[in-house]
């Protein structure tokens, strides 16, 4: 296996950071992007992400899997207590009107702190193969697309210039690049992490998915249509891996 | 060492019968609401582990034609799907005929994915088979309450509901038993075969399974415990596969 750099794994994480800016764009030529659209793009990102998933945790079993399991389980456990410390007050897309800059802090510290496991995804990611690495990065660089349309939703409409949206939403997953390099450097350096390491970035993703991607495309897509996202790109997700 | 049809036959449909228990659960609403939504969730995520069991089962055989089968499962999934189906939560009278015989076709469909799962793990080997018989035995058990639940909503009775509830299972066995003697006459359909039971599931769960406890549960209710049930299955199903 080719050993990556140091250098390497911060640029990767690097670019999907800079991904969520891009989610300000639409609102150089719009007031305000549909519900709909929104939605679609959560379920693209959940398949990607889920996809994604199932290939870390392939990669983890390989190495253990108990010790993936139990990962998978931190992963989860890390998001469910941040949410719980943050508090389960993130505003909704479309809700908007009427926000304060106390609201608005929240949409950034929420998307902030997830960024931490989106980091360590792809630190880690990088201890089982600069393939995985790569199928990581571009899950996680789509998925932060609407991630920046959110935050630039919510600060646009509060008379947020739109290079100051992008600003704020790169910002948001500044955690990443600072995150990728110590877990890739603490996976490489401490093997039998490895397997714990890839199981925490699967199990954070998954649960991400589930307590966020899917739950915002139900409000303004149906189930159906979801699913069809969902399942295609899931295993578009899985080809890409298995063919890179 | 693979499965006997008979032997595959009688595991599976005693595996279809739980659901009954589940419909009389369901019926008599020893089980609706959140506790429900949280068995559904619970269920949707043992669907999952099992589809990820016949994923790495069909990847390790053949990784394109898994992957193709994959996206076909989707696609056909999506094709036979007839339309979102209504909780028993809906305000009374809300749930109309046309409802409820929506709510047991959905059901038929979901016996069905998971018939092809049994199906072809079983034609893989043994435990593997009688892995995913026992998942998704217990997964029946929410299924049942589920589909009983909703038909009562409609207003049939609790012995019609429970008994319609638990032929819509039946459709497990029979879909197993076809695809066991298609995987083992045609050992090359196996990788399609998992691969499209992986789809299949995946479509289901995301497209019923979660939007129906998520309205019951709430989402983290329902993370939480889906995503717990999807890692137990699949570290188990690692073991036995």
């Amino acid at each position: 296996m080719n050993e990556p750099g140091v250098g390497l794994v911060f640029l990767y994480a690097l670019i999907t950071a800079v991904a969520t800016g891009l989610g300000a764009i639409p609102f150089a030529f719009v007031k305000s992007v549909s519900p709909r659209a929104v939605a679609r793009a959560n379920a693209l990102a959940a398949g990607l992400m889920l996809g994604a998933s199932l290939g870390l945790l392939q990669q983890g079993v390989r190495h253990g899997g108990l010790a993936t399991f139990i990962g998978a389980n931190l992963g989860l456990l890390f998001i469910l207590v941040t949410e719980r410390f943050i508090g389960d007050h993130e505003p909704q897309f479309g809700q908007v009107k009427g926000l304060d800059a106390k609201r608005m802090l929240l949409v950034m510290v929420v998307m902030t702190v997830h960024s931490f496991a989106e980091g360590v995804a792809v630190g880690v990611s990088f201890g089982a193969g600069i393939a995985l690495a790569t199928a990581i990065t571009v899950a996680l660089t789509v998925h932060n697309v609407p991630e920046g349309l959110a935050i630039s939703a919510v600060l646009r409409p509060r008379g947020v210039s739109v290079l100051a949206c992008a600003g704020w939403s790169i910002f948001s997953s500044l955690p990443q690049p600072l995150m990728a390099v110590p877990a890739f450097l603490l996976v490489s350096w401490f093997a039998p992490l490895l397997p714990y390491g890839l199981g925490f970035a699967a199990g954070a993703m998954v649960y991400m998915v589930l307590v966020e991607l899917l739950p915002e495309s139900y409000e303004a897509a149906q189930g159906r249509e979801v699913a069809m996202i969902v399942g295609l790109t899931t295993v578009a997700m899985l080809a890409f891996q298995q063919y890179l | 060492m693979p499965l006997t049809l008979p032997e595959l036959l009688a595991w599976s449909t005693l595996g279809a019968l739980l659901a009954g228990l589940g419909a009389m659960l369901g019926v008599r609403h020893l089980a609706g609401g959140r506790l429900l939504g949280i068995a559904v969730g619970l269920a949707a995520g043992m669907m999952l582990g099992a589809g990820y069991a016949s994923l790495t089962a069909g990847l390790a055989a053949a990784p394109l034609f898994t992957l193709l089968g994959g996206a076909i499962g989707v696609i056909v999934t999506r094709a036979l799907d007839a339309g979102d189906v209504l909780s028993a939560d809906e305000p009374a009278g809300t749930i109309g005929p046309t409802d409820a015989w929506l709510a047991v076709r959905a059901s038929v469909l979901h016996s069905a994915g998971e018939g092809i799962t049994i199906g072809a793990g079983a034609a893989i080997d043994a435990s593997f088979g009688y892995f995913l018989i026992a998942t998704f035995a217990l997964h029946n058990l929410s299924e049942g309450a589920m589909v009983a639940n909703v038909l009562r909503g409609a207003g049939w009775s609790g012995a019609r509901a429970s008994a319609v509830s638990l032929a819509t299972r039946l459709a497990q066995p029979a879909v197993a038993a076809a695809v066991f003697l298609l995987g083992r006459a045609v050992p090359t359909a196996l990788p399609w075969l998992l691969g499209a039971s992986f789809g299949a599931l995946l479509y289901l769960i995301v497209a019923e399974l979660l939007p129906q406890s998520y309205r019951q549960a709430g989402r983290t209710a329902i993370a939480l415990g889906f995503s717990v049930a999807a890692g137990v299955v699949a570290l188990l199903a690692g073991r036995n596969g």
